[in-house]
């Protein structure tokens, strides 16, 4: 029975004419060709999804000028920093305050963009570079981007008079625009201009440069 | 009942064709096995924390956390300690997935110093590279699941060194942590569970059945005293009863001892370090990643330049461009140390100077890097670190050579073996 179905078969494509099989098989590569091609570009589509979306939200528009620091982490978190809490953390073993900006007409603190996140200082003007003093309030209060340039953790430490970045060891001097003094750090991390209004730490300006880790 | 079973699935026939394989016994062979364990180990566990673990970062809070709001995934991590012997079972995954890294690493090490990477194995042994990596990079995508403010930030640096490959880094990097990783990306966590749990276990499975069936395909190398016993058999004990005698005491053994390593040391107490802040605690990588960490901490910041619009830094040298040599150099090893001839016969290291010493001295390369890795806190200089990392392997593996041949040179050339001589071992890379 299969047999004889087999030998029908033959009989309609005899074997002799090579130019039909060879054009079966083109057509046969063509099919699957087009077909792998075609799920390979859906996958493709579907896998773009994967891609995460940038959402503009309040909360994570870059820092302006205007914007009001306020505190980042502890217990007075997302409250102003006044000069007070400035003079007050000179005394503690880390003399500076890592810091948010707030847009003060809409009261959101915009922290969900890790490039905003502040360092701020009350340091001696007089041991400033006069580059860093132009940008520093009369009273000293000194803002830096606090996001590493190498590997992008907060620079939250403070050895020696230096800014240290405890994961690598990236050592800045807030004095000197922060220049680098040790570590495998880049470059220098953007300074940000800043004023006191009213006891509080209002933006002056953008960052002198980009911040985030440079990689 | 067996009759029964017998006539429908053929047991007879199974037991005679799969279970009487015969496995040669040393106690280096091992470690395969080990590595197999802790892998069931922790998918064992796994399943125990999956059922417990809210991948989320919405803001919870209950009596676990004294009320105050945390993170419910780092809640859900309060409330696995919580439960009886929950912290146990938590720090046997975490040690096991040690174990698991520190056992692939031996076995590896076993298989690259005795030869038996070469013709017919050099697929395996390039499958086996491959689950090395895989392991780690499974263990890595399970950091920050606690989300307590240190795993964030070992995570972070993971992140940044991923963003740091050229040109397509940063979008590798985004759609493995699903946008930029930061304490408030609430689609993280979510991505990084699914990875973790579901996606890298699935390959490491698919991976491990392709690395065992070569194995039994191929069959075992085994000591050099099988070919005068028996030449050209397998000389070892058949897989039932033996074998798996051996291999269900081995794995009760492993259970027994992981199991009080992790009920003396509980890792990662999630509330020391607490939930994530914008603030950074000082991190140290786990040993599987403290010699990148050092290579890292020594590279001069300086050394960066922008080709076609990427920059190539120091995160790249040390983070991507060094492990991805060592990883590509691995791969080649079994066609640089080519064997024409299908060897079925382990090699001593002692015969094989060459290979010994490269392989003592890769070692104290990475012992090396790793104790840069201590820079800041041994207050090393950058330079003695340099010749440290670079210096110190190469007299390593030359002191290794000479004694090796003083040692054992003499010795071989006496003995008239030709077959024990390996060829083309000094093409060992």
């Amino acid at each position: 029975m299969a047999d004889y179905e087999a030998a029908a078969h033959h009989h309609e494509h005899p074997p002799e004419d090579p130019q039909a099989h060879a054009t079966r098989r083109a057509i046969l590569q063509a099919a699957i060709g087009a077909g792998a091609g075609a799920a390979l570009l859906s996958t493709l589509w579907v896998g773009a999804g994967l891609v995460p979306r940038q959402e503009k939200t309040p909360s994570r528009e870059p820092v302006a000028t205007g914007d009001i620091l306020v505190f980042a982490t502890g217990p007075k978190v997302d409250q102003e920093i006044t000069l007070d809490d400035l003079r007050a953390a000179r005394n503690e073993r880390v003399p500076f305050i890592i810091a948010f900006p707030k847009n003060p007409e809409n009261n959101v603190v915009k922290k969900d963009l890790i490039t905003n996140t502040i360092m701020v200082i009350l340091a001696d003007p007089a041991r400033m570079s006069p580059e860093t003093r132009q940008h520093a309030s009369p009273e000293g209060v000194l803002a830096y981007s606090a996001v590493c340039k190498h590997l992008g953790c907060t620079i939250s430490q403070w050895q020696n008079d230096t800014w240290l970045c405890p994961c690598h060891g990236g050592m800045y001097d807030i004095y000197n625009q922060a220049r680098v003094v040790a570590g495998p750090v880049p470059a220098p991390v953007p300074q940000l201009p800043v004023k006191v209004e009213g006891g509080r730490v209002v933006v002056a300006g953008d960052f002198l440069g980009r911040p985030g880790a440079d990689v | 009942m067996y009759q029964w079973l017998d006539d429908r699935l053929g047991v007879r026939k199974l037991y005679a064709k799969a279970f009487r394989k015969a496995f040669p016994v040393h106690h280096s062979f091992f470690l395969g096995e080990i590595t197999l364990f802790s892998f069931i180990t922790l998918v064992l566990t796994g399943i125990f924390l999956t059922l417990n673990y809210e991948p989320s970062i919405r803001p919870v809070s209950g009596p676990l956390s004294d009320g105050q709001e945390v993170p419910a995934a780092y809640y859900s991590i309060l409330f696995i300690d919580s439960l009886p012997f929950g912290a146990v079972i938590r720090s046997l995954h975490h040690w096991a997935a040690h174990i698991m890294i520190a056992a692939a690493f031996l076995h590896m090490l076993r298989i690259h110093l005795t030869g038996a990477y070469k013709n017919p194995r050099e697929l395996n042994w390039m499958v086996g590279v491959f689950l090395l990596v895989l392991t780690i990079i499974t263990a890595f995508t399970g950091y920050a699941l606690p989300f307590d403010n240190y795993a964030l930030t070992a995570t972070k640096i993971g992140y940044e060194i991923g963003a740091a490959a050229p040109w397509v880094g940063r979008l590798l990097s985004e759609i493995l942590f699903a946008g930029e990783l930061s304490p408030t990306n609430t689609q993280t966590i979510p991505r990084l569970y699914s990875i973790h749990v579901l996606w890298l276990p699935l390959t490491l499975i698919a991976l491990i059945g392709i690395h065992l069936t070569i194995m039994i395909k191929q069959k075992h190398t085994q000591p050099r005293y099988a070919e005068k016993v028996a030449p050209g058999k397998i000389v070892g004990v058949p897989l039932f009863p033996q074998q798996a005698a051996m291999m269900g005491i081995l794995f009760l053994v492993y259970i027994a001892v992981t199991t009080f390593i992790a009920g003396a040391f509980l890792a990662h107490p999630v509330q020391a370090f607490g939930p994530p802040t914008a603030n950074t605690p000082a991190v140290k990588p786990d040993w599987y990643f403290m010699w990148i960490y050092g290579i890292l901490q020594i590279i001069p910041a300086n050394w960066r330049f922008e080709f076609l619009g990427a920059t190539f830094g120091p995160q790249f040298w040390g983070g991507i461009l060094v492990p991805t040599i060592i990883i590509l150099g691995a791969l080649a090893i079994p066609f640089l140390d080519y064997s024409k001839e299908k060897r079925r016969y382990l090699e001593l290291p002692s015969q094989h100077p060459f290979r010994t010493s490269f392989v003592v001295g890769m070692l104290m390369f990475y012992l090396m890097s790793t104790l840069a890795g201590y820079k800041v806190d041994l207050n090393l200089s950058n330079e003695v670190l340099w010749v440290l990392v670079v210096v110190a392997p190469i007299v390593t593996g030359v002191v290794t050579y000479a004694l090796l041949k003083a040692a054992y040179g003499k010795r071989r050339s006496q003995e008239p073996e030709p077959q024990l001589i390996g060829k083309g071992s000094a093409a060992d890379d």
